[in-house]
């Protein structure tokens, strides 16, 4: 059995493995969600993977939305029609989502509503480190942190009653050594009702009998009010006080589980207090307010910013001001946090002995670093984006020297996604990435303030999702800029999800396709034109007829992702015939490598071969070699 | 029951360590064990660096190794096992596949790779090493897809796991596709009976 039949089949009390996004996908059905809506993004995806594929089963609603702002607003629907729904992003998502967001809370919810925030500390697959819990409480939003998979299951399930109970949405922000942890879980039951949803007029009287912002805001206060009594009588906060004991620590979240460890390696079992936080929003004041009284020095572990410390400080000030607050002194306010650096900041505070001696560790860490070679991520062999930007680069470098341009050097405004890869060399076809579309909205501001040949370079699903007002705005105001649309038919850097341009929807049917070029077109564009990747020569021809268009131009790149392709033809029994350097025609120039870049070309010495177990076989560095040294191999 | 067993999949992106670490991870429920665990998905899959961290036994909290406290370090490739060396413990013990996978980015001049013994002899400086070619056993096994599967068995055969191979053996059937199981158990056992010769 996969683990997809253990979450249908699964019965309660079955100790499973399962990634926390798993958990918290099975934590929505057992908190029975009937509408689940989302867009992907590292750590976040898994979430809405999982529940497609058990929506049929289960009876459940689930969509991918064409960005989050749209998922959010699926789910706040459902739940004013009475339905359990949930909407999950990566935490810069939820920025694409704060407008709904910012009033969910005035409105309230009448099905249970949760908003699931991916956060990710270290910015493993970010464009930043961002804390949502601030987001959260500008909304009056609570939230709730779950340190491990089966707290997560367990938390989102109770979410959902909460949020019923309190007519409020709630927020559930795990973390990336949440999402992606990997853990035994306990399922618990899954039930049985279904609620048909009804429109009973408008939401914000469903609950109150008064309506508008200022009464809703007033309103709100109140929910929040009896959200911030009942958080302290919840499981997920803990305290475990000891009489004798000066010192207390607090750990939030995940960082629960660094704290317990560096207690028992400090041998510090029995000697300080502990108070687990799982609602870090409201906080449980009662509980931390105990704390505070029976000790003389307190810290607080959390990762990111310092959002509860701030909270224990205050409460410090009003039940015991003498005690000293300990947090972002000690525990680091950039990163994720580890047991280790959890360890170093108590060992600190308590004056007590480390287990280790790190310094000769990072001593010969240290030394090992010459003998390490980097290893950044790059473009899959056979990625039709290798070709795309290989075209785009040297053709808009050309129309830079000899064109309208004087020499000013091209801009590449890049987005997010697979594509953000072709910053790094040798490609370095990507100047930026800052935000969803982007890509768009900079290369409008440039257009106006330097004579430069400019192109927005953005995926389909990115398109699709924060791409056509921006679009529209270079319409509208006329700015000189090509937009390349790198459409390879997926969400590829977050694992194959579909989208509004692949035709299929998040449980597998067919629908209705968006086409880039038609949107284009519809939205004005006078120059818009579509071209095969793969066909360097073609494409070339066409970025340097987008590029002489004085005007917005787009040019859609389509090509189907490589990986998918090697994929679709290993199922259908296809041979994958690699190509290989003639080594009697291959003068050495190196182009193939640099700026081409595929990872199956490798230099040794002097001489550059094929590792044919890499190849795809696209042949794209066949068109590029200058002297027809690199052919495909005989069957 | 063992209290705590730390195991650091190192590797590259698309090498198979999350596989490996989702079979450790079953066959470890199977015993009854508790687990812990994190990896690396998302931008790290694209040809980088990866490091899957697994934990098992009846006290264990956090999803990551701490530094310093690794039994095992699994390296799928021989830099990559370098790297991640900080969450090893000077007790434990180096498994490594000694075929490299040269990034690209060497090819180009921007890096460089050392030679396979200068690493080896840096890993042997900070605990004892067993190595392997994994990348050829695989091959005899049935294709380098199998890298991961011979690891595992190399880490069985270094009879420091708390796992028996029987549960191991069915956890692979539970975890691999149902068309690559037989070479995925072959692999296994081509992995466990080298490690035997190494040490």
């Amino acid at each position: 059995m996969g683990v997809i039949d253990f979450l249908m089949k699964g019965a309660p009390g079955d100790r499973v493995l399962l990634m926390g996004n798993e958990a918290i996908a099975r934590g929505a059905v057992e908190g029975g969600v009937q509408v689940a809506a989302a867009y992907p993004g590292t750590p976040s995806s898994e979430i809405l993977d999982t529940l497609a594929e058990v929506a049929d089963h289960f009876g459940i609603y689930v969509e991918w939305s064409a960005n989050e702002k749209v998922a959010f607003e699926v789910a706040l629907a459902a739940s004013y029609c009475g339905l359990r729904a949930m909407a999950s992003m990566k935490h810069v998502g939820v920025n694409v989502a704060h407008d709904p967001f910012m009033t969910s809370a005035h409105i309230g919810a009448k099905g249970g509503l949760v908003l699931v925030s991916c956060d990710d500390p270290y910015a493993w697959s970010s464009q930043n480190e961002q804390d949502n819990r601030f987001i959260a409480r500008q909304a009056y939003v609570p939230v709730f942190e779950p340190c491990d998979p089966q707290e997560a299951k367990d938390m989102t399930a109770k979410c959902f009653e909460l949020s019923e109970e309190f007519h409020h949405p709630i927020m559930l922000r795990p973390t990336t050594r949440v999402c992606h942890a990997r853990a035994d879980v306990v399922l618990g039951e899954v039930p049985k009702e279904k609620r048909k949803g009804v429109y009973e007029g408008r939401p914000d009287l469903l609950m109150y009998d008064a309506r508008g912002a200022r009464i809703n805001r007033v309103r709100m206060l109140q929910r929040f009010e009896k959200i911030r009594e009942a958080v302290n009588e919840l499981p997920y906060n803990r305290l475990e006080l000891l009489d004798d004991a000066k010192f207390g620590v607090i750990g939030c979240g995940l960082s629960y589980n660094y704290v317990k460890e560096a207690i028992r390696w400090l041998k510090l079992d029995g000697k300080l207090s502990l108070l687990k936080i799982g609602t870090t929003y409201p906080v449980p004041e009662k509980l931390i307010a105990e704390l505070l009284h029976s000790v003389n020095e307190v810290l607080v572990v959390e990762e990111l910013e310092p959002f509860v410390e701030l909270y224990v400080n205050a409460i410090a000030k009003d039940v015991n001001p003498s005690v000293k607050v300990h947090g972002k002194d000690l525990i680091p306010l950039i990163g994720e946090l580890s047991t280790r650096k959890v360890t170093e900041g108590l060992a600190k505070a308590t004056g007590s002995k480390l287990f280790l001696d790190y310094s000769s560790l990072d001593k010969f860490c240290e030394e090992s670093k010459p003998l390490l070679p980097m290893r950044p991520p790059v473009l899959c062999p056979g990625c039709p984006h290798r070709a795309s930007l290989y075209a785009i680069k040297v053709t808009a470098k050309k129309v830079a020297a000899t064109d309208y341009t004087k020499g000013v050097k091209p801009i590449f405004s890049g987005d997010i996604g697979c594509y953000g890869l072709g910053y790094l060399p040798p490609i370095e076809a990507i100047d930026s990435a800052i935000c969803m579309g982007g890509s768009i909205g900079l290369a409008n501001g440039y257009a106006h303030v330097v004579q430069a040949p400019i192109i927005s370079i953005i995926g389909d699903s990115t398109f699709l999702h924060a791409g056509i007002p921006a679009l529209i705005n270079a319409v509208y105001n006329n700015a000189r800029i090509m937009v390349a649309v790198l459409d390879n038919d997926t969400t590829a850097m977050t694992g194959f999800q579909p989208h509004p341009g692949s035709g299929l929807t998040a449980t597998g049917l067919k629908t209705t396709r968006v086409i880039i070029e038609d949107v284009a077109r519809g939205c004005g564009v006078k120059f818009v034109e579509v071209v095969d990747p793969n066909n360097i020569k073609e494409a070339r021809k066409v970025v340097e007829k987008a590029l002489k268009h004085e005007g917005p131009s787009v040019v859609v790149f389509r090509r189907k992702c490589g990986l998918l392709e090697l994929r679709d033809k290993r199922k259908k029994g296809e041979k994958i015939i690699p190509f290989y350097i003639d080594s009697e025609k291959c003068e050495g120039c190196g182009i193939c490598i640099n700026p081409f870049g595929c990872p199956a070309i490798i230099k040794r010495d002097k001489s550059f071969f094929i590792d044919s177990i890499l190849c795809s076989g696209c042949g794209v560095c066949s068109q590029v070699c200058p002297y027809q040294a690199i052919v495909r191999q005989q069957e | 029951m063992i209290e705590e067993f730390n195991i650091i999949l190192a590797g590259v992106g698309g090498q198979g360590t999350i596989l490996a670490s989702s079979i450790l991870g079953t066959a470890a429920i199977m015993t009854g064990l508790n687990v812990r665990g994190s990896e690396a998905l998302g931008m790290s899959q694209r040809g980088g660096a990866v490091v899957g961290h697994l934990r098992i036994g009846s006290v264990v909290h956090g999803p990551l190794v701490p530094e310093g406290k690794g039994d095992v370090l699994v390296g799928f490739e021989p830099s990559e096992a370098l790297r991640n060396i900080a969450y090893l413990s000077r007790d434990g013990l180096i498994i490594v596949n000694t075929r490299p996978i040269i990034p690209p980015i060497v090819s180009i001049g921007l890096s460089v790779y050392p030679s396979i013994d200068e690493i080896l002899g840096k890993l042997k400086q900070y605990a004892q090493v067993v190595t392997l070619d994994a990348t050829e056993l695989a091959e005899k096994a049935g294709g380098v897809i199998t890298v991961n599967t011979v690891m595992i068995g190399a880490l069985a055969g270094s009879g420091r796991l708390p796992i028996k191979n029987e549960t191991i053996l069915k956890a692979i059937e539970r975890c691999v596709p149902k068309e690559t199981i037989a070479i995925n158990q072959k692999a296994f056992k081509l992995g466990y009976n080298e490690i035997l010769r190494a040490f």
